[in-house]
């Protein structure tokens, strides 16, 4: 095997090609952010559920659920950040 | 809510969770993982052959920011659930017995008392140089009768909380004439 410099990955434009011209990539990556967001939202109404639950945690419950609300937030502003406009 | 109710007369003396050192280990891996998408570029652009990925590794796309968000959130959800395991697990210590919580998943937990009147002997173990140095330990707790034990791993200054323990099972002993 003959040495080859690597070449970066490139998007998968066969891929792509296969898309409606309706539906753009952003649109794509947005949804399947959502489907994400969804799951999360799922797990963190069951922990939160436990936190609230469990009285003998609750001094430290308030804080621990706004902090995770706050920086999941800043994280899903984040993802979505690229997508508008796109 | 309380998942046990006190009896009159009963006071909570101590609740004991895992040290915060074997706390902050736990939540490691996340952190790690969580700084790879960052670390990567600048280690791959050390290696010359492997210089030309790290262009992948450019967060002003729409897909690069997607995925290191989501990335970033699975990271950061997955610490904070490893958090709320780590204050559901706890030890509670009342005037008149010993409440072990275990919370082995979301859902699924379990709640055993042992009367400190059933108490028959309390062994502390602290094994390790990181555990002699923080002073971090093992406690079981046996009850008499049965085959029953308590066993709770990582906690705290071991020696105080089963002199504490002791010390309740004597008063509790006393009162109680056993």
């Amino acid at each position: 095997m003959t040495d080859q410099p690597l070449h970066p990955f490139s998007p998968p434009a066969s891929l792509i090609a296969f898309l409606p011209n309706s539906i753009s990539i952003g649109t794509l990556v947005q949804w399947a952010l959502y489907i994400v967001f969804a799951f999360w939202a799922i797990y963190t109404l069951v922990a939160i559920y436990h936190w609230l639950k469990y009285s003998h945690a609750s001094w430290v419950a308030f804080p621990a659920i706004a902090a995770h609300l706050f920086i999941s937030f800043a994280l899903m502003a984040y993802a979505l950040s690229g997508t508008i406009n796109v | 809510m309380k998942e046990f109710e006190l009896e009159p007369g009963e006071h909570v003396v101590l609740e004991a969770r895992k040290h915060w050192f074997l706390f902050l280990a736990e939540l490691l891996p996340y952190a790690i993982l969580a700084v790879i998408p960052f670390a990567l570029p600048k280690l791959l652009a050390l290696v010359p052959p492997l210089a030309s990925y790290a262009t992948i590794f450019d967060y002003h796309t729409t897909l690069a920011r997607a995925i290191l968000g989501v990335w970033l959130l699975i990271m950061w959800t997955s610490a904070w659930g490893a958090c709320t395991k780590y204050f559901l697990n706890v030890w509670v210590l009342t005037s008149q017995r010993i409440v072990d919580i275990k919370q082995c998943g979301f859902f699924s937990r379990e709640v055993s008392s042992l009367f400190l009147s059933r108490v028959q002997d309390v062994t502390t173990e602290v094994m390790g140089v990181l555990p002699s140095l923080l002073n971090i330990g093992t406690i079981k707790v046996q009850s008499a009768g049965e085959d029953v034990e308590f066993i709770m791993h990582g906690i705290p200054r071991p020696e105080h909380m089963r002199d504490l323990i002791l010390k309740y099972v004597s008063v509790e002993t006393k009162s109680t004439g056993v």
